[in-house]
């Protein structure tokens, strides 16, 4: 019992994650058709920033992560205007630059950091609340989950009663349709990348004191925001945040009662039957051709 | 932003080591140099595992040369490691092999694991001495191939023996590693082993992938069976396995193999909270550590230079590269000769062969085929105050008379290779 | 194929064969992996022409390598036989995968595949035996023909440089028949070529089969020279090389990929042994190259190579 309240906990804390490296993702795919292969290096742009800044330099944690979040976000425009505009027609060729990227980010944080082992960072709030007699959460996971639920309520709310994000979702659904209605196609691409990728930021600023911190960190997060997308349906933002928490109820409860390495591969496996079942995900829309 | 500027230069200073050009002393004219290669990963992430050890043999052949070289046959020689970066790559490690047998290295050292497989045909072939720091890639076809100071992971079973000795009361435990063969699962049938022979039950073991980002899942699954003992068989993910220990209130022992950067481990925790952690790796100015029958030439000094050096980059195998190269140097010496199987021959025909920690013997011929592995006495270490100190020292070897059935049952019940 | 092209042909294949005792040692082995890239990126070319960019290419290089692998290890079997079984175990592999991966198209397949090519590298992870955990299989005897040493890198070489040959011409060929263009067909105008009755799935299937099968034997040519096999060789990185490597030479013709892998690697080996630029910066100097070859020469390295060369025969007309 005490073991199921935790893995419950566990997953909602996951779930948040996992869900902040998923919609920038799905974001940036919706609008701009690009499958941004150095996401999961923004993610871990943003951890790098918080080590910098506040392991090493004492900055307060709470202004290291909006740094964090505006240094991403400025990776993010760049990329778009830069590498992803002029190839508007060839997704493939946005692929392949943001490949590029994630090399270029890599290596600056091998040089920022050097090489050795993983960098930490020490949790700056480091209360333990324990509820009744079992449940002990650390407050550090506390915070990282009301900030995660937080930044995703501001999104959805963004998306759906702000003029933009209702310009933003169009674009999302057809973006040549969008055009002629007068939206601005590349305005409207900035703002989907600079969202996508301040999310990014974010988790990877939230995730610093939670765990290694290495230039190559970024893999596991793609992957998992791979599956979490596709599971989702790609076109879906609330389809990815419900598969992010789904997902990470599954991972987290295979892991505590089997082992770490069955759930990945049973993760997987799962995308590949949703893939088959239902190529749009679980709650995906047909996109027309 | 001062600070940033210096972590900037730390990076540069790192990048220009890794460029193999760490040699600092120089070369008069006519003078001789033995060339020690290192095939090891320097970037990636096994790179914690490969570059502190050539900032290592940097050290130590600084010394040695500034006191003049080593005479071996008659000849005066300078000491000059070569780097290799292979990443932990296969393809890269043969060339890297193949680029420092041609720059005429003497010995290749490496790390292990499928890197020394891909080389080991070819250095048996060309007649070239391989040391590695995993006795388990030892087979019967590698003659050439050696472990003369670090014996992973079959040294883990004397922290477990004090850990039983000093602590009666502990009496089931749970272990968790990586699901890698080199490291995790070889280390976790040593822990295996170890447990059950002193009659503490395994309730569990839980291997990871690499891909793990929350620990408190593996942890609360491992802490519902209530353990009396935490085990980390050669887990590099002990930073956050511990701080997950410590969220949940964890009291009972914990005992690892390594505990690299426990500073962080006590900046994420508490001072009490690692007290009294177990494991096997000194830090190198332990009191213990300054006496004769140590063979390791000046511990403290050495690791004083490396943390002025290259600070925060120790790790275990920080001081087991350069321990390779002195067991080499002595070698030579006694063949008084460089070549790698004359020295090979030196090596092998000394039958309490130097170890870091003290003589060792040849061993491995009843576990992997071959007596290539040097065991010796190893260090129990424990957290005391907030520093890494040496409670005792064991013998790895006696253990393994006594207990190698075990050991071999266990290996095989997780699949991995025995005689 | 003309003339002109023959003489060209048996010109590079006689500059190749003369190469390695021109190379320091060291270089050998390079050549190697070279001849076996080239045959990855070339089998790849053929998956891709349909217009399907899969992620699965280089773990069923590690399907045909593992094969070949466990054949010679604990079969006994010799190289020339388990070599041939390597592509077609491969290719089996491929057809089953099929029926899911099909199913989808362009990023779902992308993602697909990669996801199923993931599931595969874990399962020889996780199942120790036989596929040895992380550590693979070791100790992979090398051929064994005559007197020939194929331990040393020349004689290797030779070898493997006959075998890419071969499987180089038939894929020009299979690329040049109907078979070839009606993949084409299916990349550029699916929906009509459905319409004039052309199983758009099963020509789909059929690249993916063939290219596995290919990528396969390079596979078991590989790592017999490496004598080790591990799922670390087959993992997401070496695929995103290949990526590279077809995208910067330029993916419209035969040569293209070839030209990338060739340049590229020349390219990284001189950069490494300049000592210009620390290893460790070098993927950042690839990232730079990638993304500059995207933005100035969208048609690959091959592309600058045809325009230049049309340019000037121009001029001379």
């Amino acid at each position: 019992m005490e073991l199921f309240l935790q893995s419950i906990v566990n997953s909602l804390i996951q779930g948040g994650f996992f869900a902040l490296w998923a919609v920038g993702l799905v974001l940036i795919f919706g609008v701009m058709g690009v499958v941004n292969f150095a996401h999961g290096e923004l993610v871990m742009v943003g951890a790098y920033t918080v080590w910098l800044l506040h392991a090493q330099n004492d900055v307060p944690f709470l202004i290291a992560i909006p740094v964090a979040i505006i240094i991403a976000m400025m990776i993010g425009l760049v990329m778009e205007r830069f590498l992803f505009r002029p190839n508007r027609t060839d997704p493939l060729a946005g692929l392949i630059c943001s490949i590029g990227v994630l090399f270029i980010l890599q290596v600056i944080a091998h040089e920022v950091g050097g090489t050795g082992p993983a960098k930490q960072v020490a949790p700056p709030f480091n209360q333990i609340v324990e509820i009744g007699e079992s449940l002990r959460i650390p407050m550090q996971r506390l915070f990282s989950l009301g900030v995660a639920i937080a930044s995703l309520g501001v999104l959805w709310f963004f998306l759906t009663k702000t003029k933009l994000g209702w310009a933003l979702r169009a674009v999302a659904l057809d973006r040549e349709a969008s055009a002629l209605q007068g939206i601005n196609i590349n305005r409207i691409s900035m703002i989907a990348i600079g969202v996508g990728a301040a999310m990014a930021g974010l988790a990877g600023a939230l995730m610093a004191p939670l765990q290694n911190i290495t230039p190559h960190m970024g893999h596991n997060v793609i992957i998992t925001a791979f599956i979490v997308t596709i599971v989702g349906g790609v076109g879906s933002l609330s389809g990815a945040v419900a598969a992010a928490f789904i997902y990470a109820a599954f991972h987290t409860f295979v892991t505590a009662y089997f082992n770490g390495t069955v759930a990945t591969i049973c993760g997987l496996l799962i995308m590949v039957v949703v893939l088959i079942i239902k190529p749009t995900g679980i709650m995906g829309v047909k996109v027309s051709e | 932003m001062g600070i940033t500027r210096r972590n900037l230069l730390r990076g540069t200073a790192a990048g220009i080591a890794v460029a193999g050009t760490g040699f600092s002393t120089q070369l008069l004219a006519g003078q001789k140099t033995v060339k020690i290669g290192l095939n090891i990963p320097m970037t990636g992430d096994y790179a914690p595992w490969g570059l502190p050890g050539l900032y290592g043999c940097n050290i130590v052949a600084n010394n040695i040369n500034a006191a003049g070289g080593v005479e071996i046959g008659g000849e005066t020689y300078m000491i000059e490691p070569v780097g290799y970066d292979h990443g932990y790559d296969t393809e890269k490690a043969i060339t890297g092999y193949n680029t420092l047998r041609h720059d005429d290295a003497a010995m290749i050292m490496m790390l292990g694991g499928s890197t020394v497989g891909s080389i080991i045909g070819r250095a048996q072939r060309n007649k070239m001495l391989v040391s590695t720091l995993l006795p388990s890639d030892i087979t019967p076809d590698t003659s050439n191939l050696v472990a003369p100071s670090e014996s992973h992971p079959l040294y883990n079973c004397t922290g477990v023996d004090w850990l039983a000795d000093n602590f009666p009361d502990a009496k089931s435990a749970v272990i968790v590693t990586t699901n890698d063969i080199e490291y995790g699962q070889q280390s976790a049938a040593v822990y295996q082993a170890a447990f059950e022979a002193r009659g503490i039950e395994v309730l569990d073991t839980n291997f990871h992938g690499f891909d793990v980002t929350d620990f408190a899942p593996i942890v609360q699954g491992l802490l519902a069976s209530k353990p009396d003992i935490f085990c980390m068989a050669t887990d590099v993910y002990t930073t956050p396995l511990i701080e997950a220990l410590y969220n949940q209130g964890y009291e009972g022992k914990i005992i690892s193999c390594t505990l690299d950067l426990y500073d962080e481990v006590i900046a994420k925790t508490s001072k009490e909270f690692v007290e009294g952690i177990i494991f096997q790796f000194p830090d190198f100015d332990d009191p213990a550590l300054q006496s004769d029958d140590i063979l390791f030439p000046d511990p403290s000094g050495f690791w004083d230079t490396f943390q002025k050096d290259y600070p925060g980059q120790w790790s275990a195998v920080a001081w087991e590269y350069p321990a390779n190269l002195v067991t080499w140097v002595s070698a030579a010496q006694a063949a008084g000769s460089i070549e790698p199987m004359d020295v090979l021959a030196a090596m092998k025909a000394n039958p309490n062969p130097p170890h870091v920690f003290g003589t060792g013997k040849w061993w491995g011929k009843d576990l992997y085929g071959l007596d290539n592995c040097v065991v010796g006495r190893w260090p129990v270490v424990t957290m005391q105050n907030g520093r890494a100190r040496i409670v005792e020292f064991r013998d790895v070897g006696a253990w393994l008379d006594k207990n190698l059935d075990i050991l071999k049952r266990k290996m095989q019940d997780l699949g991995l290779r025995t005689v | 194929m003309s003339i002109k092209n023959l003489i060209i042909c048996i010109v590079i294949l006689a500059g190749l064969v003369a190469l390695p005792h021109f190379l320091a040692y060291n270089f050998q082995d390079l050549l190697i992996f070279l001849a076996v890239n080239v045959l990855v990126v070339v089998s790849y070319r053929l998956v891709t022409l349909t217009g399907e960019w899969s992620l699965i290419h280089v773990v069923m290089m590690g399907v045909g390598a593992y094969a070949s692998a466990m054949l010679s290890k604990m079969a006994g079997f010799p190289f020339w036989i388990s070599m041939p079984i390597a592509g077609l175990t491969a290719a089996t592999i491929a057809a089953l995968l099929c029926f899911p991966l099909f199913r989808m198209t362009q990023f779902y397949f992308l993602i697909g595949s990669f996801a199923a090519g993931e599931a595969i590298r874990l399962v020889w992870i996780y199942f120790i035996d036989p596929f040895g955990g992380s550590s693979g299989i070791n100790n992979l005897p090398p051929p064994e023909l005559g007197d020939i040493d194929f331990y040393e890198p020349i004689p290797y070489f030779y070898m493997t440089l006959i075998i890419v040959t071969i499987s180089l011409f038939i894929l020009y060929r299979i690329e040049k028949s109907r078979v070839g263009l009606t993949l084409n067909a299916v990349h550029w105008k699916a929906p009509l070529a459905e319409s004039v009755g052309v199983d758009t799935w099963k020509y789909r299937s059929l690249a993916l089969i063939v290219g596995s099968f290919f990528v396969g034997i390079a596979g078991a040519l590989k790592v017999h020279y490496l004598g080790v096999v591990t799922p670390h060789q087959f993992g997401i990185g070496v695929m995103v090389f290949v990526l590279i490597w077809v995208i910067v030479g330029g993916y419209a013709s035969f040569v293209g990929p070839i030209i990338g892998v060739v340049v590229l690697t020349v390219f990284d080996q001189g950069l490494r042994a300049s000592g210009i630029v620390d290893p460790a910066v070098q993927p950042a100097v690839y990232g730079a190259v990638l993304i500059a070859s995207i933005l100035f020469m969208p048609e690959g390295l091959e592309g600058i190579g045809k325009r230049f060369f049309s340019k000037s025969s121009g001029e001379n007309a």
